[in-house]
């Protein structure tokens, strides 16, 4: 199998471009996604993509986020397996019945007579943009019963995880975390970590449903997704000189959920620390501290610990967005507090 | 038979409901749809009408005394001579009731309940358009659609008014050549997203009325086994999409079925059914608009019944025609009488000729009306008799029913024993709901998601 390396943005071009040209039934629609001399979309993951599939299957849409993710559902309910693109994943609750009374109750309500193979990819995460572009919004829809909820932290997982949610047969939120993206030029984000991968140029899938296991540690276990995957690799490197042994678990998909791979590491490390860029009250981590606290309760040495963004709404300046989401530092000073006590 | 009247469940009231007058006196013969007594309720006072033929035995309340939801209080029978069963509490008001009390002025002028007999005595205009295109096993075809939809809608309201329909309901009666008219014009790889008025599309589009009616009573042999109930109403084969009860989202969502035919090449058509309420949310403007851009083949069917729940479309708009606002799309849209079969029949043959094409889609406003309230229990209060009957003197089968005699000679005799067919198959889906198991209670767990396949 050859591989190259790729930047998320690549990865997620390249496996939009492998499955289209395998199925008819895929298509992509979006604001700005398509535009002949545009930027393929809001960070650049479909451009070229219409130079090789035509502005029918890169479908260039009004600003009207309602229609887009409605039309989506409909198309999918007929046969199809749209790939919907948010410019922001703010601009979701726009177009949020669609995704909840739509997307997610059609196969229920129909008692499965129908069904709704779509993807809806929401570049999430904060980038000095203020609070309406650059919020983490995956708890939203991990409440939401029929709903997979996908969240990639690095480009062969990036992916993998989009090649398998194009073909799920279920509405699929793909989270995308802009400072995870590599866009180059004037969409690259200044802040970006832009992760570099090998990753196969084949097709291949990430099943949906894993969690991936991040170096193996003794003490305690870290649970991230996203963009505070790196935060928590990184405090992990920085705790191990500390002489504590962190595992940090990539939560690379929230729905469904790989709880037994959680629960082993917990039963192991018999502590555990949840990283989130997401508000802390309800947010994912929440669902996850409950059910450790209910089916990991005897293993545990110390309290099931969240460290996420403050119950407020997103600020932009660069310095309180600091405040705001966890750093690498945070979570070392509060996993030696926790091991301290 | 003997059949005790109930006090019907008035929908907006949360309680008890008190009895202003009777309308009738013991010893009527009253015909199904007469008003048998008006109600007072916290929202408005409401005639009651009889959900059956027959004579009027015994009155069993007084004026004036509050009334439980359920509670009984007239016996009808098919004769005078029938024994009355034992089981009814009737001996104080039975002898003291005998005379009706004249109803108050503000009453009789309140709509009522309605149910399709009334309009039997009417004149009714004869259908303009030409009708020479269409044969006469389509216009028979049509009458028997248009003849179960009421006949099944008019049946679940008399057991409504029994207390015996489990849930809530949105009836169609009055609205039937629109969903008829419209799917008559479809194939069956058409696809129709309907509303949360959905029993007129479903049948039209070839839903069975068994499959509806059990999931109506919420039955493990309903066609979404009870999870959907009365405005999710689904049957995929037949191309009726889940019906929608968010207004407006089918805008969107049918314009993305049809975009999805077109990117596969194929000649298939979907429908919007859709309010004249609709109109005014910004899902309409935001589904029409990429519709219009994108030359989707869809058709949105606007059925413009004048009443959004208790508002009426003057509150809510400032033109009068909901077909205007085509323009801003650069569509065609057309206004028609929507209580004309054959109207509706040939704008539709347009519409769906322009989707098929590829030419795009095509906003089509049908004028007409809903004699049944917003939904279960809607007393009208908000609109006058005089403009209930107005429109039931144009009542699209009664109209049809003409014609069929006139234009194409059918006998009346013949179209009686499609009424009373069709009035059977009803009879039966409601038998067959009632006596359908319920959901196996681990049904309720799934399916949430779809298996990969």
């Amino acid at each position: 199998m050859s591989s190259r390396k790729m930047t998320m943005v690549e990865a997620l071009r390249d496996a939009m471009r492998l499955v289209m040209r395998d199925d008819p039934s895929v298509f992509i629609l979006g604001e700005d996604v398509g535009i002949s001399g545009g930027f393929g979309g809001g960070f650049t993951v479909t451009l070229g993509l219409s130079e090789e599939f035509g502005h029918e299957r890169v479908m260039d849409t009004p600003i009207s986020e309602m229609a887009i993710i409605g039309a989506a559902v409909g198309a999918a309910m007929t046969g199809m397996r749209p790939i919907a693109e948010m410019q922001y994943g703010d601009f979701v609750f726009c177009g949020m019945d669609q995704v909840v009374n739509q997307a997610a109750k059609m196969h229920y309500m129909s008692n499965g007579q129908v069904k709704v193979p779509m993807v809806l990819r929401l570049p999430v995460g904060a980038t000095t943009r203020g609070a309406q572009h650059g919020q983490c919004t995956e708890a939203w829809f991990m409440h939401t019963p029929g709903l997979k909820v996908v969240c990639p932290s690095n480009p062969y997982d990036a992916k993998g995880l989009l090649l398998a949610s194009i073909r799920d047969d279920n509405p699929v939120i793909f989270l995308e975390h802009k400072l995870l993206y590599g866009s180059k030029g004037s969409r690259q984000e200044k802040t970006s970590l832009d992760p570099l991968a090998e990753v196969p140029e084949e097709d291949f899938e990430v099943p949906l449903g894993t969690v991936a296991v991040k170096g193996l540690g003794r003490d305690i276990t870290l649970l991230a997704n996203m963009l505070m995957v790196h935060r928590a690799l990184e405090a992990a490197s920085e705790l191990e000189h500390e002489g504590i042994s962190a595992e940090v678990i990539d939560i690379r998909c929230l729905v469904p959920l790989d709880f037994d791979t959680i629960m082993k590491s917990v039963i192991k490390t018999g502590r555990a620390v949840i990283v989130e860029e997401d508000n802390l009250t309800g947010g994912w981590g929440a669902e996850v501290a409950a059910r450790l606290a209910q089916e990991a309760f005897y293993h545990l040495d110390k309290p099931v610990t969240r460290i996420a963004a403050p119950d407020t709404p997103l600020p932009c300046a660069a310095s309180l967005e600091r405040v705001y989401v966890p750093s690498a530092r945070r979570v070392v000073e509060e996993v030696c507090h926790l091991l301290r006590d | 038979m003997i059949s005790k009247v109930v006090v019907p469940n008035l929908g907006a009231t949360g309680g008890d409901v008190t009895l202003v007058a009777w309308l009738v006196k013991p010893g009527d013969y009253v015909k199904a749809g007469a008003p048998l007594f008006s109600v007072s309720t916290d929202k408005a006072e409401v005639e009651v009408e009889a959900f059956r033929d027959g004579y009027v035995r015994e009155l069993l309340a007084l004026p004036g005394s509050n009334l439980e939801l359920g509670a009984e209080v007239a016996i009808l029978s098919d004769s005078m001579e029938e024994r009355l069963p034992g089981v009814v509490n009737r001996s104080q008001a039975a002898t003291v009731v005998r005379q009706p009390v004249k109803p108050k002025s503000q009453g009789d002028q309140r709509a009522s309940f309605s149910s399709s007999q009334r309009t039997e005595a009417l004149p009714s205009p004869p259908i303009e358009s030409s009708p020479n295109t269409i044969s006469v096993e389509q216009m028979l075809s049509m009458f028997r659609q248009m003849v179960l939809i009421r006949r099944f809608e008019d049946y679940l309201h008399q057991l409504f008014l029994q207390g015996l329909v489990p849930g809530t309901l949105h009836q169609c009666q009055g609205q039937e050549a629109v969903a008829v008219g419209v799917c008559a014009r479809l194939r069956r790889d058409d696809v129709i997203f309907s509303t949360h008025r959905p029993v007129g599309h479903l049948l039209a589009k070839g839903a069975s009325a068994r499959s509806i009616a059990a999931e109506i009573w919420g039955k493990a042999t309903g066609c979404a086994g009870g999870k959907g109930g009365q405005m999710h109403l689904v049957d995929a084969f037949a191309g009726a999409m889940p019906s929608n009860a968010i207004v407006g989202a089918n805008i969107r969502i049918a314009t993305g079925a049809a975009l999805g035919f077109k990117l596969r090449g194929f000649d298939r058509v979907a429908v919007s059914f859709f309010g004249d309420g609709t109109s005014n949310i910004g899902a309409f403007h935001e589904g029409i608009n990429l519709a219009a851009i994108k030359d989707a083949p869809v058709v949105f069917v606007c059925e413009n019944n004048l009443y959004a729940a208790s508002t009426h479309v003057s509150l809510t708009m400032r033109i009068s025609d909901i077909s205007e606002r085509a323009k801003a799309y650069g569509i065609p849209g057309q206004c028609v009488d929507g209580m004309d079969i054959i109207a509706v029949y040939d704008s539709m043959s347009e519409a769906v000729s322009r989707a098929r094409r590829g030419d795009g889609p095509t906003l089509l406003e049908f004028k007409t009306y809903r004699y049944a309230g917003h939904s279960r229990g809607d007393p009208t209060g908000y609109r006058l008799k005089d403009e209930v009957w107005h429109w039931r003197k144009s009542d699209p089968i009664l109209r049809m029913r003409n014609l069929l005699i006139e234009g194409y000679q059918q006998e009346g005799a013949s179209l009686d024993d499609i009424e009373r067919a069709c009035q059977d198959e009803v009879e039966d889906a409601v038998k067959f709901a009632q006596a359908s198991p319920e959901p196996a209670p681990d049904s309720c767990f799934g399916p949430v998601y779809a298996e990969r396949g």
